[in-house]
């Protein structure tokens, strides 16, 4: 039996819990750059705001002159997703955390299932000030699902228990085949062209028809909608096979030393991910791009990738991206984007790093160690690749980005007396 | 550059190398890692008279219950404020020094309970 608990419009609940002026008034938060709507309040999708619309496209719009857009805090959300996990640990059961705003539960020794749903999120409600809903169901996917059927229900209880097969009976009939976790669009798509319209239509059909259509994960889909799991509960993260850090720049770039300097930190930020992972890379593609919305520009995508002699070491990859981009640079283009992505990923330790390693790896890792210590410290970039500039100027751009209420002293939520 | 504690010394082994302990932790010994556990900033010095100065740092447990007398963290009129709780005819009532008594209801909440207080500039 499983629980699934996910916070209503996350990153949108974390701006609220510290700011009052946002309760009750559409508020959305944007992508990287200010870009796209990703999340919403329940006020702003009644606007008619959907996920992922680009914010500078529909903030003209006269009925959205009162919505409040917010930058993207990832250290704020980040640290909230710690304290719901934290919460939910408390409880004394199983926890994964499946995504930021996701935690499955396993509640196979839970009795009183609405009891125990009310509690998770009044917990959480008064901890965090986040409201969560919960599902149950004897599958992942069930418990998804029920999940999905109590955050419609706006003014119900916030939990829905799909555990009974008499309660799925009932229910399945009424739910949308694109509600079930795991069918997107196409998916549905495919579906609907074959009459399948409900969830009860989905479960019904014959299963070499949904392994055509669907191949073995439509089936496994099935399976867990009729209550056989497929999906296990799972406590850490699948191994990794990359890591890729992409961004794209807050203005165009059109100078090559800006270019080495974004590309550079990429490498970095990736490095110390790798660290963090305790793994190695083996191999580096670097790819560059223009604005492909931009009309007028001249246009050029390029990518490459280049074996790395096996390492986690900042120096080395920053100096293999940067003998990378040498290979992909052309004058004349605005570059909106660029990305590192760290390939042939290993368990440091495992293999042999190199025979003739261009780094001493004793003091590599001594010198990897003090470099994270104290930017985990003093923050992110403090010590760096004498080639990364300070302020740069392909830096996000971020207008609106509330404090740092939980992880920073200087941005601590103030209380007047 | 690995950090001194007292134990790896070059020329005469230190005797304390299996005694050593870290330095105290007042994240821990303020509870500030719990999931309910917040640092806020006071401004204003209204709550002068009850230890409770401009800018300094409160450590307040948003999961507590109310308990008449102690100073809580409240939203009222979508501005956050620090109250003082009072308990009266079975219902939750806020004193701040600007405000007359509010009625704990609605758009009126309690926060968080104060717990613990840090100050830098004695």
């Amino acid at each position: 039996m499983f629980a699934l608990i996910d916070a209503n419009s996350f990153y949108c609940s974390c701006e609220r819990a510290f700011d009052p002026r946002l309760r009750g008034k559409p508020v959305v938060v944007l992508s990287n750059n200010d870009g796209c709507a990703i999340a919403r309040t329940h006020e702003a999708k009644d606007l008619g705001i959907k996920m992922g619309e680009p914010w500078h496209l529909i903030k003209g719009r006269p009925e959205l002159r009162h919505v409040i857009a917010k930058s993207s805090n990832y250290a704020l959300y980040a640290d909230m997703s710690r304290r719901i996990y934290e919460i939910l640990v408390g409880f004394g059961e199983e926890v994964e955390p499946y995504s930021i705003d996701e935690m499955f539960i396993d509640a196979t020794s839970i009795t009183d299932r609405g009891a125990f749903g009310v509690a998770l999120r009044r917990t959480v409600l008064r901890a965090t000030k986040i409201p969560c809903c919960v599902g149950f169901g004897p599958t992942k996917t069930i418990a998804k699902l029920a999940n999905r059927l109590a955050k419609a229900d706006r003014h119900g209880s916030g939990v829905c228990d799909l555990s009974r097969p008499a309660h799925r009976r009932e229910r399945y009939p009424t739910i949308d085949v694109g509600e079930v976790w795991g069918i997107g669009p196409a998916a549905e798509r495919k579906l609907q062209k074959l009459g399948v319209k409900s969830v009860a239509d989905f479960v019904a059909m014959p299963e070499s028809v949904v392994r055509d259509l669907l191949t073995v994960t439509g089936l496994r889909t099935v399976s867990e909608l009729k209550g056989i799991g497929c999906l296990s509960l799972s406590t850490q993260p699948a191994p990794k096979k990359s890591l890729a850090v992409t961004r794209s720049f807050g203005q165009a770039v059109t100078l090559r030393a800006i270019l080495e300097d974004a590309v550079c930190s990429y490498a970095t930020r990736a490095a110390e991910r790798l660290r963090d992972h305790r793994l190695i890379a083996g191999a580096m593609q670097i790819f560059v791009t223009t604005n492909q919305f931009a009309k007028k520009d001249l246009q050029y995508v390029n990518s490459i990738t280049v074996s790395i002699e096996p390492s986690n070491d900042t120096f080395i990859l920053a100096g293999a991206a940067l003998r990378a981009l040498e290979a992909l640079w052309r004058d004349g283009y605005r570059y909106s984007k660029a990305g590192v992505i760290l390939l042939d990923l290993e368990a440091q330790g495992e293999t042999y790093a190199s025979l003739l390693p261009s780094r001493d790896p004793e003091k590599s890792a001594d010198l990897m160690e003090a470099l994270d210590v104290i930017n985990g410290r003093y923050g992110r970039l403090t010590l760096r690749p004498a080639s990364i500039a300070a302020r740069a100027g392909w830096a996000m751009r971020r207008g609106n980005l509330s404090p740092s209420y939980t992880t920073r002293l200087s941005d601590i939520l103030r209380a007047r007396s | 550059m690995r950090e001194y504690k007292g134990d790896r010394t070059t020329g005469f082994e230190s005797p304390a190398r299996d005694y050593i302990e870290p330095v105290i932790d007042l994240a821990v010994a303020l509870d500030l890692r719990r999931p309910h556990t917040y640092p806020v900033r006071v401004t204003g010095q209204a709550l002068r008279g009850r230890g409770i100065h401009d800018g300094d740092v409160l450590v307040v447990n948003a999961a507590s219950e109310p308990v008449a007398g102690r100073v809580c963290v409240a939203i009222v009129d979508a501005e956050v404020l620090l109250a003082t709780l009072h308990f009266k005819d079975a219902q939750w009532w806020l004193h701040h020094s600007e405000l007359k008594s509010r009625l704990v209801e609605g758009d009126v909440e309690i926060w968080a309970i104060v717990e613990a207080l840090v100050r830098f500039d004695v």
